[in-house]
């Protein structure tokens, strides 16, 4: 099967388009593990909420005030953002706290987070896979091809919201804060940052990160409250190569693997398109545990 | 004259863009209790972790007991007779004195009855001997440092390094620290290598000393020698120590 | 601790009670309660075998399904004997087990466990993709051998105890102090000429091979297996049970299979409920008893004594 100018290029937006939502999962996953040294397993759980409120919320927005969808959408994800807040705010005082550097007792909690969360889920939403209404009508001519017009600006908003982060972390105080704690808490200590103030701001910049990202993926899949989980899994993937806790890294390794799954996976079956991810983990973490962004720890 | 126990032969140690040490040469004389001093960044650290084969050096060689050791791991080095203590918690603050004292007979005893024996003898020299089911984290700091000794002691090595012994230590600490160290040569043949910032113990019981500065080395010889000599005085003092 | 005779006591009298039932009682339904539970208190003390060393293996979960499917290829493809079966288990998770070891076990904390569950979901979706393992339908009708089939749970009783029985005295003696000052600080150990890679590896070695022998056994136990058996999701469970039971303890893992493994066949099909109390009971006890319940048990048995005297 030739590769075509054309596939070349929809296999690229593509990856693009996916690879924007991934990077933004992950950058939550990996943030929350360079500031906390935890890894939170229940992080697909924001991502689920925020869909699913979406998902849920529609319809009767649409049904008692009768805007356009694409309205109703910002204001439900508005919701939803602040649903997904307060969910992170408890569950950091009730929970993560406590296990702050802890890192096998924080991926019990979280493993348990995760099974109490889906539970929770299915009982308020049911199981049944929802959809979001189309937001916007009609295509794009893409070299060659053509895509939906919601794709597209969903992507453009993915991406832009990648590089407003990116900036947020590399500009600001906060930024600065969370990258002198990740990358070595005394001294950072030493320098007056609030250790714990700074976690609980990571924990919120990251549950956040998961909600838009959730939302962001919702007009364009199938929601049901198992949908974080092959997320999960993926980031997981992803934040391994790209460092654990490298931010930069997370955005190169969101890239990647959705460059792979786009490629290798019209080219091949998926499941060896998994396999071949996950002996690519294991490879780099052999050669180069720190990722390819990653700080060495000696 | 009797082959030294160590040699270091032209000992350089870089880190990317920085030479910590360089063409460093010294012998350690079996027997001896040998002190590493400099000032601040003078490179003791780094040259005593090459020594110790928990660093690579970039050059030279390492003989120790006659044989070419260079670059042999710390684990490699401990198994032929040397062993090092470390500069910060050298020692298993979670598990009882008498399991610390252990871990450094497992390797040079085979018998049980014999590493017990071991333990009581070395924790009675140390002064932990009535603190054995005690756990190591909760000692008070100048308990540890002795703690930290009979580790590496407990293993009977040919060579002890120690790093930094007697920070934190009080008067009295010290002291009883410098007394244990004394006992470990005079009674077991133990060789002693030695860097701390104390200069007064230092001068105490080093026999001799060597001064790095610049991750050169400065000056050799007698604790008199050393203490009188210009270039050694110069480095100190021009330091703001 | 090995000197501890009313702990003895207790194990004993209660091993003995449980094999006396297990070829006494009729009741169906609990035999397979206790095997269940007994196969995952094997996951479970295999697991917290290498958190002694410090490092959370994820693919403990692989060499468990290793042997689930070694046992089956060698019973339903190859017509060999029973104990065979069960010994290869343990030997080929033995073998894979090393060869993983001395190659990852370089690499420590969360890289280390990221890297096993990796590993694990590798493994199984290898298992999906091989059509002579049953691909995603795996494999069925593993049976132990007509006679056997009877004896089977107090021959499961006895098998597990018995591998848990070994890792405990691997803990109990100067090898487990070993382990334990690695987890403590590894550049000690190194420095009194200890190879701490090696006693990893070991530690390693020895939990695999007990994961193997039970997984050879679950086969027998389920009588089908498939890789969705065999997902990351079995170690993580098995971490929570040693978590929620106590990690000071073999005890405590015992007592956490054991208990979740009750508490998850109760709420069998409850659909969302499962997961709510299933979640919940993980949450709570990581909040309410942070060292378990055998530590809390622990705790209130000392203040009871202490207030007596």
């Amino acid at each position: 099967m030739a590769l075509s100018v054309g596939l070349f290029a929809q296999l690229l937006v593509n990856t693009l388009q996916i690879g924007a939502v991934y990077v933004l999962f992950a950058l939550g996953l990996t943030l929350v593990f360079g500031v906390m040294k935890v890894i939170n397993f229940a992080h697909g759980q924001f991502f689920t909420l925020a869909a699913l409120v979406i998902a849920a919320t529609m319809p009767e927005f649409t049904a008692r005030f009768g805007m356009p969808a694409w309205l109703d959408y910002f204001v439900c994800f508005g919701l939803a953002f602040i649903i997904v807040g307060i969910l992170g705010a408890v569950l950091y005082f009730v929970g993560f706290e406590r296990y702050l550097r802890d890192l096998v007792g924080s991926f019990i909690l979280s493993v348990g987070l995760l099974l109490f969360l889906e539970g929770i889920y299915l009982w308020l939403f049911g199981g049944a896979p929802r959809v979001v209404p189309k937001l916007l009508e009609g295509q794009v001519s893409l070299a060659g091809g053509a895509m939906e017009s919601q794709r597209l600006v969903i992507c453009a908003i993915a991406l832009a919201a990648t590089a407003a982060l990116y900036q947020l972390v590399a500009k600001t105080r906060m930024g600065k804060a969370l990258r002198a704690v990740a990358e070595d808490r005394e001294a950072a200590m030493l320098q007056g940052i609030r250790y714990r103030r700074i976690s609980f701001y990571g924990f919120m910049i990251g549950s956040g990160l998961a909600a838009i990202s959730g939302g962001l993926i919702a007009p364009l899949t199938a929601i049901t409250p198992a949908l974080g989980n092959d997320y999960l899994a993926k980031a997981f993937i992803i934040i391994i190569i790209g460092g654990l806790g490298s931010i930069p890294g997370a955005i190169l390794g969101g890239f990647l693997i959705a460059a792979v799954e786009s490629f290798a996976g019209y080219f091949l079956d998926l499941s060896y398109a998994t396999i071949a991810m996950f002996v690519l983990v294991m490879v780099f973490l052999l050669v180069r545990p720190q990722g390819i962004l990653g700080v060495a720890e000696r | 004259m009797s082959e030294p126990i160590l040699r270091a032969e032209n000992i350089s140690r870089r880190f990317g863009g920085l030479l910590a040490v360089s063409e460093f040469n010294f012998d350690i004389r079996p027997g001896e209790v040998l002190g590493l001093i400099g000032p601040n960044g003078a490179g003791k650290s780094t040259t005593f972790n090459v020594i110790s084969g928990y660093y690579k050096p970039t050059s030279g060689h390492i003989t120790f007991l006659g044989q070419d050791v260079t670059g042999l791991s710390t684990v490699a080095m401990s198994r032929r007779g040397l062993v090092r203590t470390f500069q910060h918690g050298s020692l298993l603050k979670g598990m009882s004195v008498r399991d610390n004292i252990l871990m450094g007979t497992l390797r040079s005893l085979r018998d049980n009855a014999a590493r017990e024996k071991r333990i009581a003898e070395t924790a009675e020299m140390v002064g932990l001997a009535d603190m054995l089911d005690m756990v190591a984290g909760s000692l008070p700091h100048g308990h540890q440092r002795m703690l930290s000794i009979a580790i590496g002691f407990a293993a009977r090595p040919k060579l002890l390094c120690l790093d930094e012994p007697l920070a934190g230590l009080n008067h009295t600490e010290m002291g009883a620290a410098l007394a244990v160290m004394q006992r470990i040569r005079d009674d077991f043949g133990t060789t002693i290598l030695l860097v701390d910032h104390n200069m007064r113990a230092i001068m105490q019981i080093c026999e001799r000393i060597v001064v790095l500065n610049y991750g050169r080395k400065l000056a050799e010889g007698t604790p008199a020698e050393i203490r009188n000599n210009p270039d050694v005085i110069r480095a100190y003092l021009g330091d703001g120590e | 601790m090995t000197g501890n005779k009313t702990g003895w006591f207790v194990t004993a009298a209660i091993t003995a009670a449980l094999l006396g039932y297990t070829l006494v009682g009729d009741d169906e339904y609990t035999q397979h309660l206790l095997m269940w539970s007994a196969l995952n208190a094997v996951l479970a003390v295999g697991l917290r075998f290498m958190l002694l060393v410090g490092e959370t293996n994820i693919a403990t979960g692989a060499f468990y399904g290793m042997g689930a499917y070694v046992a089956a290829v060698f019973t339903t493809k190859w017509n060999l004997p029973f104990p065979l079966a069960l010994l290869a288990g343990g030997v080929l998770a033995v073998g894979v087990g090393a060869l993983f070891g001395v190659i990852t076990l370089r690499t420590k904390g969360p890289y280390f466990m990221l890297i096993s569950f990796a590993f694990t979901e590798v493994v199984r979706l290898i298992y999906t993709r091989v059509e002579w393992l049953g691909g995603n339908s795996g494999i069925i009708g593993v049976f132990p051998p007509q006679g056997l089939d009877p004896y089977m749970p107090a021959l499961t009783i006895l098998l597990c105890g018995a591998l848990i029985l070994m890792m405990y005295l691997c803990e109990a003696s100067n090898l487990g102090r070993v382990f334990q000052a690695i987890e403590n600080n590894d550049a000690i150990v190194e420095t009194v000429g200890i190879d701490v890679m090696h006693v990893k590896l070991l530690c390693l070695v020895i939990a695999a091979f007990a994961l193997g022998v039970a997984g050879a056994n679950h086969a027998f136990v389920y009588n089908v297996i498939s890789p969705g058996d065999f997902s990351y999701l079995v170690p993580v469970f098995a971490l929570a049970y040693v978590k929620i039971g106590g990690d000071n303890h073999v005890a405590g893992s015992i007592l956490g299979a054991v208990l979740l493994t009750v508490l998850a066949q109760a709420l069998q099909g409850a659909g969302a409920l499962q997961h709510i109390l299933f979640g919940g009971a993980i949450i709570a006890s990581m909040l309410v008893l942070p060292d378990g319940i055998w530590g809390g048990v622990g705790r209130l048995l000392r203040k009871a004594r202490g207030g007596a005297a």
